[in-house]
């Protein structure tokens, strides 16, 4: 059974995986590190992002590369609009006050989804070129799963660029080391709150582009376990801490799989229970995460 | 008088209990029922969430293990022999009173709590909640596989339907009046005091680790009493039952009602209970073109939740009690604990 | 706040809100009361609840279940209804939540004075929900639920309108010997439903029993998206599982059948009514391509009574039926008002009398009969084959 190919094979797979949780905890991450946050309505900008792009695929009209274009905009949008809306009211506010509303803004998405367009899961279909398999020394993957890898990748990279090279990425950093400094210093804390809101959404949206893209389906609940194993990504990483989510989506994605692969199935059932106790060990051995900061009377 | 005040009270919700349960229909008797259970585990969760501080997203772990415990404790042992065959011959032959089961469900849930509060209670912040919502995960997870004495997926069903309005209010009396005297006694001052400032507390001579444990660990027993209940409300449990979903419910009853206020627990939980209710027979009723419209009821509470926590993001009740508030209103008298309850509030006030 | 808490018992603010409560419910809700009867009319109605989970994670399979429900009361009402009464649906959204699927059997029958229930398409409820049914003395016939042991579990008002998962596992595992030839077999299992795994036994039993062997059981949990490393592990069998047996629910059939067959695992795929849905054709494209399974009717089975209801679902809804479970709860009213019409009263024990008795009702999903003493009908199984995203009527299996 562990022959190099399986052994390559699955770490293809779990790449995939950690790739995409990667985009999803680092979208949550960045808007931790300023608001303290929980977003859980994280996962349902996936849910938005993944039935525009089905609409674009499906309408023709438009060329296939804005199925994943169109929707980064509109759901950064979306995601300004939704903090103006439902979190700046609560700025000051209690932290779980900011956590119930974004629950609120979860069931509204989940709901009205439900009511409008049906829980039906929905088929998406790339075009071919993309779903064309590499089939090589017995390891297989498709054209898509690349695309997702590098994508992800070079969004990490440019985002690492953004949050150190520019005037608003430094002060979102500036942010969450302290907002009430920052504010001192002259920065428009609402403008870098809004930007940081735009980039989480706007990650989420690829995240979930990609997601229905390599899975082929869309239903309204889609979102709701990826914006859950992304919180728990986050916060193996060290919630706040952008290079921290990618660490932690990537360790996740290796950990499912890697557990499904080299376990009897007798004991892969225990699987999620094995990724909650691996987060509870890293955590005591490191209370803030891997490459969390030690927060002092912050939470 | 004071100390007849609790046994006037207790004749008084018990009999108006006694009296539903004899005079209302079935259905009413339910929801009736539903709210007990709600206010127990709204109320059992905001000793951690709202008066020591502890963010927890795991209570509905807890009330897994009351209700499995009772369930198996409680089914007939000829039912047993049939629908759990796997069970060591000792619990396959054991069938106890409702209460005792219950009590064990409690001892087992508070050892659990426990066991899994002195590593866990080391993390702070949402570090807790994630480590808590992991408890959640790992229960439901031993429920799915642990077959021989949880069934798996399949459940445990046909319960008898033990829970009456009698004891679903009898236990709901206890909890709260257990959970109120904590709360104003030293120790729950304590937890309040870990809330505010724990290197502060730490200095004034409380046990930080203890306090916080002491608060996890009696939550964690009424979450179990209110899980059995629940148990025998529905009469049939899966590992399923016990999601984040229902978490999620009940930390929404709590910050509505107003973290650190037991009344406000107690209120959280009755809106958020009959709410959906009543709103569900209105989007049934509500008929557009034949076609009832169903979600709205998740659509209307999901808005109501955003603008209460707009216009009173501390929860209906913030940090007051009913009883303050009915005394303030009146004009009788100006509280004199509400000034340190707003500095309170605005030390809170990081970002 | 730390000193000077009034030391007055919390209880005034139970007492009140309890008292507030049973004053609420004492008095029926005025607002929905009068609006449940639109435009009352002169005949009194019959009263029958139709449950489904039509919101949350049930909603895929449940809602299309109410809509064949309602269909079937519009076709009844427009046929003059049933002993000259309309027939009146209550329909509640059980929310895909134990609690309010519960409340609302309860309301439906305490409140609204249903005289049967139908519906449901998962036992986790049916159990929760039927017993509630039972204790009153209403009939309650369960569209989808295939857990055998159902009726007997919850009592004598409990029906089911579907074949048990053991039928249809039987079914499917003896077309996989009998006309796949298969030898081996690989068995992928939904540990998180009732369903799933009941129909993975049930399928295993038969299998084994008759000298097959399973070479591989793996598992998954509903919700999981992605299987990669359980088709690793497949790939890495050596020689390779005659048949890939793949007990699912409608969301992750179109999933795994895509997957699987882009990892170049060409064995023929084999699953129950799980894999009922227009999502394998539609998901995995034209890899959907030797995939079996057994359920209820096909749709492009012929018969009239099939095709009409096709045709009369399209009509209403704008289009065809989304899986089995809209065909099954367009049966369970029509079996309903049928024992109505046969008992020759809305009495709900004489109901459920009339039900026991039905023999040889003609639904869109197989005859339903019930032999004596049995409220699980031996109906005749449907095998489906997809080929080039196309499904095709194999044969049908009589038990």
């Amino acid at each position: 059974m562990l022959t190099p190919s399986y052994l390559i094979q699955q770490f293809i797979n779990a790449l995939n995986m950690g790739s995409i949780y990667a985009l999803v905890a680092i979208g949550l991450t960045v808007v931790y590190g300023i608001l303290r946050l929980i977003n859980f309505a994280h996962g349902d900008m996936m849910t938005v992002g993944a039935y525009l792009a089905l609409a674009v695929l499906s309408s023709l009209a438009l060329p296939a590369w804005t199925a994943l274009l169109i929707p980064v905009f509109v759901v950064a949008a979306l995601g300004v609009l939704i903090e103006r809306l439902a979190y700046r009211p609560l700025r000051g506010a209690p932290e779980v006050a900011m956590l119930i509303t974004s629950l609120a803004v979860s069931s509204l998405i989940e709901n009205g989804a439900t009511m409008t367009l049906t829980a039906q899961p929905r088929p998406v279909r790339l075009p071919a070129e993309l779903v064309q398999r590499v089939d090589a020394l017995g390891i297989n993957f498709a054209v898509m799963d690349g695309v997702i890898v590098a994508l992800a990748v070079a969004l990490m990279i440019a985002l690492s660029l953004f949050v150190r090279r520019t005037t608003i990425g430094i002060a979102m950093r500036a942010c969450s080391e302290n907002v009430r400094v920052t504010q001192l210093m002259g920065i428009d804390v609402n403008r870098v709150i809004a930007v940081a809101f735009a980039i989480s959404a706007g990650l989420a949206a690829v995240a979930g582009v990609l997601w229905s893209g390599k899975f082929g389906i869309v239903d309204p609940f889609m979102g709701f376990v990826p914006g859950l194993k992304a919180f728990v990504a986050a916060v193996i990483g060290g919630i706040g801490n952008i290079p921290g989510a990618m660490l932690g989506g990537y360790l996740l994605g290796f950990a499912e799989v890697f557990f499904v692969a080299f376990m009897p199935p007798e004991v892969s059932g225990y699987r999620d229970a094995f990724v909650f106790v691996l987060l509870l060990v890293v955590l005591l051995v490191r209370p803030s995460g891997l490459l969390g900061t030690r927060e002092v009377n912050r939470a | 008088m004071k100390r007849l005040l609790p046994v006037l009270w207790i004749v008084g919700v018990m009999g108006l209990a006694a009296l539903a349960q004899s005079a209302l229909n079935d259905y009413y008797q339910r929801v009736l029922a539903v709210i007990a259970i709600n206010i127990m585990l709204a109320v059992s969760l905001n000793l951690t969430n709202g008066f020591s501080g502890d963010f927890s997203l795991g209570h509905a772990a807890f009330m897994a293990i009351g209700a499995y415990t009772s369930a198996i404790l409680t089914l007939p042992a000829r039912t047993k022999a049939i629908v759990l065959p796997d069970l060591p011959p000792w619990l396959g032959q054991v069938e106890l009173p409702f209460l005792i089961a219950i009590l064990i469900g409690c001892a087992l849930a508070g050892l659990v709590a426990f066991l899994v509060g002195l590593p866990v209670l080391r993390l702070r912040g949402h570090y807790l909640s994630v480590a808590t919502l992991g408890l959640m995960v790992i229960v439901q997870v031993v429920a799915l596989n642990w077959q021989p004495i949880t069934r798996g997926a399949r459940g445990i069903s046909g319960l008898p339907p033990l829970t009456t309005l009698l004891w679903a209010y009898g236990l709901m009396l206890v909890t709260v009046m257990v959970i109120w005297r904590i709360v104003h006694s030293s120790l729950g001052r304590a937890m309040m005091a870990v809330r505010e400032d724990e290197l502060a507390a730490a200095c004034r001579g409380v046990r930080v680790f203890r306090t916080r444990l002491f608060a996890f660990v009696t939550g964690a027993l009424f979450a179990s009493a209110a899980g059995a209940l629940w148990a025998h409300l529905i009469t049939a449990i899966t590992p399923s039952s016990f999601s984040f979903l229902l978490t999620f419910n009940v930390v929404a009853m709590v910050v509505i009602g107003g973290a650190g206020s037991v009344s406000g627990s107690v209120i959280g939980a009755v809106l958020m209970t009959l709410l959906p209710e009543l709103l569900r027979r209105v989007e049934t009723a509500l008929a557009i073109g034949g076609q009832p419209l169903y979600g709205l009821s998740q659509i209307v509470i999901a808005v109501l939740m955003l603008l209460v926590m707009i216009f009173r993001p501390q929860g209906l009740m913030g940090r007051h009690e009913l009883i303050q508030v009915l005394a303030g209103l009146s004009g009788a008298r100006n509280k004199p604990s509400s000034a340190p309850a707003e500095l309170a509030g605005e030390a809170q006030r990081v970002a | 706040m730390f000193q000077a808490r009034s030391r007055l018992p919390v209880l005034p603010v139970i007492a009140l809100t309890l008292a507030l409560v049973v004053s609420a419910c004492a008095a029926p809700p005025p607002a929905a009361q009068p609006a449940q009867q639109p435009a009352a009319p002169a005949a009194e109605t019959i009263k029958i609840g139709a449950l489904y989970g039509v919101t949350g994670g049930m909603s895929s399979i449940d809602a299309p279940g109410m809509n064949g429900m309602k269909l079937a009361a519009k076709q009844i009402n427009a046929a003059g209804g049933v002993l000259g009464k309309q027939i009146e649906l209550i329909a509640i959204d059980g929310k895909t939540d134990q609690t309010a699927t519960t409340n609302a059997a309860s309301e439906m029958i305490n409140v609204h004075k249903v005289v049967a229930i139908g519906g449901l398409n998962d036992s986790t409820f049916a159990l929760a929900a039927g017993p509630i049914a039972q204790k009153a003395g209403i009939p309650f016939v369960t569209a989808g639920a295939t857990l055998p042991t159902l009726p007997e579990q919850i009592g004598d008002y409990f029906f089911m309108a579907p074949f048990g998962d053991d039928a249809q596992a039987y079914a499917i595992a003896d077309y996989a010997i009998d006309d796949l030839g298969a030898k081996t077999a690989y068995m992928l299992v939904d540990q998180a439903y009732d369903f799933t795994t009941a129909l993975a036994k049930f399928f295993k039993e038969r299998f084994t029993g008759r000298g097959g062997t399973i070479v591989l059981e793996d598992i998954y949990k509903s919700g999981d998206t992605d299987f990669s490393a359980q088709i690793a592990k497949v790939k890495a069998l050596d020689p390779q599982p005659d048949v890939l047996f793949i007990s699912a629910v409608p969301s992750e059939a179109g999933l795994t059948t895509k997957q699987f067959r882009e990892a170049g695992l060409t064995a023929p795929i084999i699953s129950g009514d799980g894999f009922d849905t227009t999502l394998i054709a539609e998901v995995a494209g034209e890899n959907a391509d030797d995939v079996y399974y057994s359920t209820h009717a096909g749709l492009d089975n012929p018969d009239p009574k099939v095709q009409n209801f096709v045709k009369a679902y399209t009509e209403e809804y704008g289009r065809p039926p989304e899986n089995a479970f809209a065909a099954l709860g367009y049966d369970t009213l029509n079996l309903i008002a049928d024992a109505i019409k046969r008992a020759g009263s809305t009495d709900p024990k004489a109901i459920r009398d009339a039900l026991a008795a039905t023999q040889g009702f003609n639904a869109v999903t197989g005859q339903i009969s019930y032999a004596s003493g049995q409220r699980k009908p031996d109906k005749s199984i449907t095998i489906i084959k997809v080929q080039d995203g196309k499904y095709s009527f194999v044969k049908e299996i009589k038990p």
